[in-house]
């Protein structure tokens, strides 16, 4: 009796207001047959925007990568800038999903498979860009170390090198991860759906034959800790991978020992401020208040605030570090940076990363939803710019004062950078009308199981 | 098995099919000529270079050029080392006379004037018409023309003598004040010559001799001899006197920011202030007594105290030299000044060493504007009936108040006869389509007795059916009945050369030997240059030594009109290699723009960009300003070269033409058109564009790029001793990484640290370069030649903006010490950066595809097949020298398709480029080293830049074999690496410092 006492406990503490696995499964599931008109209307704009891309992609590809602002020296712009935020939004899903699954932090349950599928589709996006910024980007399976007659092997000294296999492995293993969490939660949804349907079709054939027995349950228990573990580790490479392409270069702004951890902060930092702005209008629309509670919410407001201040600290830490250098160039770039020809970047970067969040140490704020709302919309705003900061700054200020130059995003970098914007939302709009993006199986682990009523007071009180 | 298929009849089968997939498969569509010979033409050989030695064309001083062609195309031009005056230089205008010859904007057939423009017609119809005029006008004809070689002007002169005409040869930039000075001041009716190379003091007042005053290429050569300091630690020192720091002015040791018009005041007080110090004043030194130092200081806006210090070293130096005010300081009173410098070099002794006078008299002069203002009152008085215009462009290079235009159509028929399009032949009845030097016969007399060819390298370019000016005028005196001995004008040509080599006393075997010869060598020195004494002589006419005077409002600004270094006057506009080539002052590409100083931009609220309207009493213009800190800020400065309006797809609308602003004016003496001569006001237009400019930032917050060390002090600078970068050294030292010191010994290399590439120190070059900064003049010459050479694409304006230069040379200029304001130490610094071949190269590892990668013998190579296009190496160097195909930028208009390289790979959109080395020259010497089993031979490897420079700064080789230049001239203790303490990279470029006479700080490197 203990035992179930202390379920109860736990069900209330997380989710005080769901009251039984039918609740869970009647109410998740609903989401995926109402097509609501703000559905079709946010898959129409993600549409145009995917029309965008493709439209100044194309053009690019036939017109020349001279479409872009880029130039010389700023041989990097708004593409690698969105790279990197968007690989840094793909950082918490996986953080969510596989560390604080083995940490056993139960208030993941609720949140963690949308932040799974964002995790996978903003890798889809991320994965883009470096296609996107070749200059020759019919070439771009070069990178890959594929067999060939004349030995041509990529340079795996180089980090773009590094790079390609960071992503891909992520990509693959975060997708993985994925799918075989949802096989549990789409054979509940295959089971709801009416036969005959074209989803009753897809949700069999994706649930790979089902049923729930202990057998199964046992090897995907297995299955989802052994991933879990492989992924763990990818939360920390693949950010710090992603710094190395500049970490490892020797432009002033960029060579510093740093970047690893900061880029893997603010990648988490960025990530969940992310999960909070894209599960704020889920949870209103879909009506899911008592599954996405003001306590995960609140949760994931501390872990922004702890890598927030990681984030601040770096960038200080930064500014220190170059001051201390003693050398001209690297001295410049930081000074550039801040009262230079992109100080308002800077600022924006300042302010909305550093600055804003501060304002989470207070709980009223953690707990207004309309504030976090707000405030984490700040956070992907300053990491996009942070992101721009470092890479547009160092590039335009180096160590050959002669050499130096502005760079200016193109209206076809815009098209693109809003485009894909567009592409993410279009996945994650179905994601959310196909697959069930609240992880029924795991939401019945936290809430007391269905046992019989004590007493007929309690059954009315529930 | 008799019912199965035979191993035979299976292999008919196969064969059959095979053969028919094999004929599918070749279709026919597309079939590429590759060397469309049958029966091959003499002395072709597909890839291997024929050279022809010739003359350049392009400015008056008549350098000899070699031109490379393949396959019967002209691909190259090469200075030639037997010519004298080019020395094996040559410039970036040289450079693009294949552009000219390859101009898609040439004219294909003649023109004639119809109701609606133009109409072509053939040249038979052309010639009877163009002879029919010309007879009917008879003794009405006028003939312009521009500069010429020797024989077309006296084929000219016979032609118009034979019609009963008469030729007016005028050039827009004419150094009439010079010679009409040196007649009243020596008797002598011509230009001096000048020794840079033994000077040890230059005072120039305003003559730009490195840009386009004189014969640029080889007074650069003198200038950079003389004050790059030599092995003994001798240096000539530079004064410069002049309003506005032209290129020229840039390397000038000493400025005196003098006030425009003050050159005469000041040269006449020098003068003085010499002859008390005991020079000889001859005949002048009444005139001299009249003017004091400190009157002309006053005049001048500077103290004088520096004027004595200025006397007190032209008093001591054992061969000063002083140069007049050249061609932007023509004003009113330019004769008189030009007499004050000549004056000047009398007394400070330096008539008959470094300034002399050659004997014979050369050439015919060319006439001043002042008979071009009489011939244009009679154009328009209707005296000329006809009017034959070759060579000269007076529609755009006189003023616009001149009235050429206008004067031009009151004439009953005017011919022009040129390569292409430009203002005067749009106004013509007739335009005959000319050929260009490289393709016509023709010659050259750069000073007296020293001869030249000019010899076609190639057929006619066969896009444009064109003449040579003087096969058509031969066949204009044919149809009037003159006979002038020759059927063409190579005939013609050789007929006059036979004479001259008889006067000359029939040097060598026979005439068609020593002409056989002189093709190929490309010029003769007939007669020894004999060298005449000059003495000061009274004046005998009254000059004003004042300041001129100057319309416009009293506070207006003083304008500056200077030829263009990229332009002269205008007449390479529609060059896009020139177009582009930064201008070597305000690093400006595509446009015009007008120079002020910075702080009469900012008392004006003017911004960089900001476009401005300068008006005078004669016109008005609009263009951006550019803050510029080496010009007075009373004084602003237009170039001459933009405005075009009928020349071409590349000049028309571009910038704007300066001569509008100026008064249409001849100078009293002299006769020449007056540059100096007008104030203007500069009012805000409101508007602002983006310069198309390369400049960053033209500082170097003490990094260690341009140092430079004192006179006094080379010896002394630092051995091991790390200085400010002791600590990163031990850094450094932690990681692994040392910066590799070494001045340069061949012992040395490979540099410990050069990791990369199968680098065996004991079989391989390491290739490297040596750039001696104290003789770099900046004038860029060594950019067109590598473009040249490298098929080095153009990009354009709206691509320069935005900052795509593709250029593989960036010639950095530095402001270390500019005043305006007071006479002192000028120290502005150049840089050419070029790809340094690291020994330890940041762009290699960064590379995913190996397309950076380095080579055996050293060199950084970049395979632009293998390129995808990251751009990491371009951020990854710090040199930023790695520059970008954003476009397929290759594409241009046929024929200027045929002045590509076969040598070098055309390189299409996506990939990243840079300084080879001219790694095609390196293969091609091994290559035929290996065939002729051999070793390579030093100074066999000469890549286009210095091969071009006329300053002979860079040196290149192979820095292992310890007898080589590169590896002499690196031991040097003025030997440093751009950036390597810092970041150890070890360059294969070893820098030598810039040599100053003042103290300068110590940059360690």
């Amino acid at each position: 009796m203990a035992t179930a006492t202390e379920k109860v406990d736990r069900g209330a503490a997380t989710h005080p207001d769901v009251g039984s696995y039918t609740e869970v499964n009647t109410d998740i599931l609903a989401m995926l047959s109402r097509p609501g008109k703000w559905w079709w209307i946010l898959l129409g704009l993600s549409v145009a925007g995917i029309g965008l891309l493709a439209f100044s992609w194309g053009n690019q590809l036939i017109n020349g990568i001279g479409l872009s602002g880029l130039n010389s020296p700023v041989g990097w712009g708004a593409y690698i800038t969105t790279f990197v935020f968007w690989v840094g939004i793909a950082h918490s899903g996986t953080l969510i999903s596989a560390i604080l699954f083995l940490f056993r932090a139960r208030w993941r349950q609720s949140i963690y498979r949308a932040a799974e599928a964002m995790t996978v589709f903003a890798v889809m996006t991320a994965g883009l860009f470096p296609l996107i910024h070749l200059g020759r980007a019919w070439h771009a399976y070069w990178l890959f170390p594929y067999a060939n007659q004349r030995m041509l092997w990529p340079n795996f000294r180089s980090p773009l090198v590094w790079d390609v296999f960071a992503v891909t492995t992520y990509f693959t293993v975060s997708s993985l991860f994925f799918l075989l969490g949802l096989i549990p939660d789409i054979a509940a949804a295959r089971d709801q759906s009416k036969p005959g349907t074209l989803r009753k079709t897809f949700y069999t054939l994706t649930s790979f034959g089902w049923r729930g027995t202990d057998r199964q349950w046992h090897h995907f228990g297995k299955a989802y800790l052994f991933l879990a573990a492989l992924a763990t580790p990818l939360v920390l490479s693949v950010h710090s991978v992603v710094s190395w392409d500049f970490a490892m270069s020797i432009v002033p702004g960029w060579h510093a020992t740093i970047f690893a951890p900061y880029f893997v902060a603010g990648a988490i930092f960025s990530g969940v401020a992310m999960v909070i702005t894209l599960m704020i209008p889920i949870r209103k629309v879909f009506g899911l208040e008592k599954f996405l509670t003001v306590r995960h919410f609140d949760a994931m407001a501390k872990l922004i605030l702890v890598t927030g201040l990681i984030v601040f600290y770096a960038y200080l830490n930064e500014f220190f570090m170059a001051w201390y250098s003693g050398e001209d160039p690297e001295r410049r770039v930081f000074w550039e940076r801040l009262f230079g020809h992109y100080w308002w970047a800077t600022w924006i970067m300042l302010l909305c990363n550093g600055i804003v969040p501060i304002m989470l140490w207070f709980k009223r704020v953690r707990h207004s939803i309309a504030a976090l709302f707000v405030l984490t919309i700040f956070v992907n705003i300053g990491m996009w710019f942070e992101r721009y900061v470092i890479i547009v700054t160092s590039l335009s200020t180096e160590y050959v004062p002669f050499a130096w130059g502005v760079y200016r995003p193109s209206f076809t970098e815009m098209g693109i950078v809003i485009g894909t914007f567009g592409w993410f939302f279009f996945w994650f709009l179905l994601f959310i009308r196909l697959l069930p993006p609240v992880a029924l199986a795991e939401l019945k682990e936290v809430l007391p199981p269905p046992m019989r009523p004590k007493s007929k007071q309690e059954e009315v009180a529930r | 098995m008799s019912d199965g298929i035979k191993r035979r009849d299976f292999l008919k089968v196969l064969g059959v099919t095979g053969a028919g997939a094999g004929l599918v498969g070749c279709s026919t569509d597309k079939v590429n000529k590759l060397i469309p010979y049958v029966v091959p033409p003499e002395e072709i050989t597909p890839g291997v270079a024929t050279w022809y030695a010739t003359a350049c064309g392009e400015c008056s001083a008549g350098c000899g050029v070699w031109v490379k062609t393949m396959e019967g195309r002209a691909v190259k031009l090469e200075g030639n080392p037997n010519h004298p005056v080019s020395g094996g230089a040559l410039c970036a205008r040289g450079h693009s006379a294949l552009q000219g010859l390859y101009d898609p904007d040439r004219l294909k057939q003649p023109m004639r004037r119809s109701a609606e423009g133009f109409e072509p017609i053939s040249w038979a119809d052309a010639e009877a018409l163009l002879a029919s005029e010309l007879g009917s006008a008879g003794a009405a004809t006028l003939f312009l023309s521009g500069h010429t070689g020797p024989t077309l002007g006296e084929l000219m002169d016979g032609v118009a003598q034979a019609i009963g005409g008469r030729r007016v040869a005028y050039e827009a930039l004419s150094e009439a004040p010079l010679r009409e000075a040196a007649r009243i001041a020596f008797g002598r009716d011509e230009i001096p010559t000048y020794d840079f190379e033994a000077a040890d003091l230059i005072v120039s007042f305003g003559a730009d001799f490195l840009e386009t005053w004189g014969s640029p290429v080889e007074q650069s050569r003198g200038f950079a001899r003389s004050s790059g300091v030599s092995d003994d630690g001798s240096k000539a020192r530079f004064v410069f006197l002049g309003s506005r720091l032209s290129l020229t002015g840039q390397n000038a040791d000493e400025w005196y920011p003098i006030r425009p018009g003050s050159e005469g005041l000041v040269a006449l007080a020098l003068a003085g202030a010499v002859a008390r110090r005991g020079g000889n004043a001859g005949p002048y030194a009444d005139l001299l007594a009249a003017y004091d130092v400190a009157g002309a200081a006053e005049a001048a806006g500077i103290p004088a105290g520096s004027l004595e210090d200025l006397a007190d070293h032209l008093a001591s130096a054992s061969s000063p030299l002083v140069l007049g005010p050249g061609v932007a300081g023509q004003h009113r009173n330019a004769t008189a000044a030009n007499l004050a410098v000549l004056v000047l070099n009398a007394v400070s002794g330096a008539v008959g060493s470094t300034l002399r006078f050659a004997s014979p008299v050369n050439g015919i002069p060319a006439t001043p504007y002042a008979d071009v203002a009489e011939a244009i009152g009679q154009m328009s008085g209707g005296a000329v009936r006809a009017l034959v215009v070759h060579g000269t462009n007076p529609a755009y290079t006189l003023p616009t108040a001149s009235g050429f235009a206008e004067a031009m159509g009151q004439v009953g028929f005017k011919v022009v006869i040129t390569p292409g399009m430009n203002e005067t032949a749009a106004l013509a009845d007739l335009v005959l389509p000319e050929q260009q030097p490289l393709e016509a016969w023709g010659d050259s007399s750069p000073r007296p007795g020293l001869w030249a060819i000019q010899q076609p390298a190639m057929r006619p370019v066969p896009h444009f059916d064109s003449r040579s000016a003087g096969d058509i005028l031969l066949g204009v005196a044919r149809a009037l009945g003159a006979d002038l001995g020759a059927e063409t004008f190579h005939d013609y040509l050789r007929n006059r050369w036979s004479d001259r080599h008889a006067a000359a006393g029939a040097p060598g075997a026979s005439f068609s030997e020593f002409w056989r010869e002189v093709l190929r060598t490309g010029v003769v020195e007939l007669e020894a240059p004999a060298r005449s004494e000059a003495a000061l002589q009274p004046p005998d006419r009254a000059l004003a030594f004042d300041a001129p005077l100057l319309d416009g409002e009293a506070d207006g600004l003083t304008l500056l009109v200077h030829p263009s270094s990229r332009f002269a006057d205008g007449r390479g506009a529609n060059r896009t290699w020139l177009q582009e080539l930064p201008d070597p002052v305000a690093k400006i590409t595509w446009h015009s723009w007008i120079e002020m100083h910075p702080d009469t931009a900012s008392e004006r609220g003017f911004r960089r960009g900001e476009i401005v309207r300068v008006a005078s009493p004669h016109g008005e213009v609009e263009l951006p300003v550019w803050t510029y800190p080496g010009i007075r800020a009373d004084t602003v400065a237009i170039a001459m070269g933009g405005g075009h309006e009928n020349t071409g797809r590349w000049a028309d609308g571009r910038g704007v033409n300066p001569m509008a602003l100026l008064p249409a004016e001849a100078e009293q003496v002299s006769g020449a058109l007056v540059h100096l001569a007008t104030r203007v006001t500069v009012e805000p237009t409101g508007r602002h564009r983006r310069l198309a400019s390369i400049e960053g930032q033209s500082q170097t917050f003490d990094r260690p790029i341009t140092p430079a060390v004192e006179l006094g002090l080379i010896g002394e600078l630092h051995g091991d001793d790390y200085g400010d970068y002791e600590q990163l050294r031990e850094l450094q030292g932690m990681g692994g990484f040392v910066p590799v010191p070494t001045d340069g010994r061949p012992e040395d290399y490979p540099l410990e640290g050069a990791r990369y590439g199968d680098y065996d120190p004991a079989t391989n070059a390491r290739w490297a370069m040596a750039i001696d900064l104290d003789k770099c003049t900046g004038c860029s010459a060594c950019i067109t030649a590598c473009q040249s050479e490298n098929n080095i694409a153009v990009v354009g304006e709206d691509q320069i903006m935005m900052g795509r230069d593709l250029h593989w040379i960036r010639l950095e200029r530095y402001y270390e010490t500019v005043d305006a304001t007071q006479p002192g130490p000028v120290d502005i610094r150049f840089l050419p950066m070029l790809c340094q071949h690291c020994g330890n190269a940041p762009c290699e590892p960064v590379c995913p595809v190996y397309a950076a990668y380095h080579t055996p013998d050293g060199l950084n190579g970049q395979i632009y097949n293998r390129c995808v296009g990251t751009r990491y190496c371009a951020n990854n160097c710090p040199y930023k020298v790695r520059v970008f195909n954003w476009y397929g930028y290759s594409d241009v208009p046929e024929p200027l398709n045929w002045q590509y390289n076969p040598d070098v790979t055309v390189r299409a959109e996506g990939v990243m480029e840079k300084c080879s080395f001219c790694v095609q020259r390196i293969r091609g010497a091994e290559n035929r080293a290996t065939a002729e089993g051999r070793d390579l031979r030093e100074g066999e490897v000469v890549p286009a830049c210095q091969q071009s420079c006329p300053a002979e700064a860079i040196v290149f080789g192979n820095i292992r074999d310890p007898e080589s230049r590169v590896a002499q001239v690196s031991q040097n203790d003025r030997t440093y690496r751009v950036l390597d303490v810092l970041i150890n990279t070890q360059p294969a470029v070893n820098y030598l410092r810039k040599v100053t006479f003042h103290p300068v700080k110590d940059i360690h490197v």
